[in-house]
């Protein structure tokens, strides 16, 4: 079961699903950060939410009435990421339009010993995650305290699950470049585990 | 080099050519300039197309109106102005020539 929210897009009424809202309005923000410059963003992002209002038309029927993630996803795909819909003809475009280097805290899910707490303090300070279990384990030995702050930052720090997020826990921009870079990264990681 | 980096510059450079071609023809709104940018293989993302139409009204080589649709909200019908099919002309123009240069380049 799934809670769903009910939105005007382009003019059309939509039933969409609570993930796929989420998705929508990120995607929506990010274009209208895209286009801040232009002079006349506003018209620009009606246009392109009455577009994305027929693609949604296309995906229904009678049978199904929900807009979902995957019909997000979709459309989003055929409408371009903030970063291909690039409006400058210079070939400076791509490091222009990637998001500002967002720098965030999350849990790395790649080099954790046990919930990627300490191996994601590590990222984001760009330090050894070792020194950072060590502090870990000499606090708790001084009173405990040390495994009740894991507790609440394993609750509270998100997982990098995405490319994306991947990155921002790093701290380097998030771009085309750096994910094509990182994905290539991470698939010869796997290549150079499977031995191939 | 990055080969699909210089394709897309190739495209976007061409790409409003295109539409102005196409509005040439006769008003159409957003998703039919699509549908033939799509066909023609000049697009590759839809998002490309809004910016530069707007670009295009407030230079005012495009005007729009708005029409009633069978289903649904009204739609934005865009067409050339004046001044767009003078500029059109002088593209075909330009084009024309860069076609003839480029021919000579590679059948030497």
């Amino acid at each position: 079961m799934k809670i769903t929210l009910s939105i005007n897009l382009g003019g059309y009424s939509f039933n969409i699903d609570e993930d796929a809202y989420a998705e929508l309005k990120r995607y929506l923000k990010n274009l209208e950060i895209h286009f801040a410059e232009e002079e006349s963003s506003a018209e620009i992002l009606s246009d392109i939410e009455s577009r994305m209002a027929e693609l949604f038309r296309a995906k229904l029927t009678s049978y199904k009435q929900v807009i979902t993630i995957e019909d997000v996803n979709n459309a989003i795909s055929v409408l371009g990421a903030p970063e291909d819909i690039s409006n400058n003809e210079s070939t400076s475009a791509r490091d222009k339009f990637s998001t500002p280097g967002y720098h965030r805290m999350y849990r790395d899910p790649d080099h954790r010993m046990i919930g990627g707490v300490c191996s994601g303090m590590g990222a984001y300070w760009n330090m050894d995650p070792w020194i950072v279990r060590l502090i870990f384990v000499v606090v708790t030995m001084l009173g405990g305290l040390g495994l009740l702050v894991y507790l609440i930052l394993y609750i509270v720090l998100p997982e990098a699950k995405t490319t994306a997020q991947k990155i921002e826990m790093k701290g380097e921009p998030v771009n085309i470049q750096n994910i094509k870079d990182s994905v290539k990264k991470e698939f010869n990681t796997v290549r150079k585990n499977m031995n191939l | 080099m990055d080969l699909e980096n210089t394709k897309a510059q190739m495209r976007k450079g061409i790409l409003e050519y295109c539409i102005l071609s196409i509005l040439s023809r006769s008003s159409c709104y957003a998703s039919d300039i699509i549908k033939e940018l799509k066909d023609a293989k000049v697009i590759v993302v839809e998002g490309t197309l809004y910016p530069l139409l707007t670009r295009q009204k407030n230079a005012g080589l495009l005007s729009y109106r708005w029409e009633e649709s069978p289903q649904g909200p009204p739609r934005k019908y865009y067409e050339l102005t004046k001044e767009g099919k003078e500029y059109l002309a002088d593209l075909d123009e330009s084009w024309n020539e860069l076609v003839e240069s480029v021919n000579l380049i590679r059948t030497r």
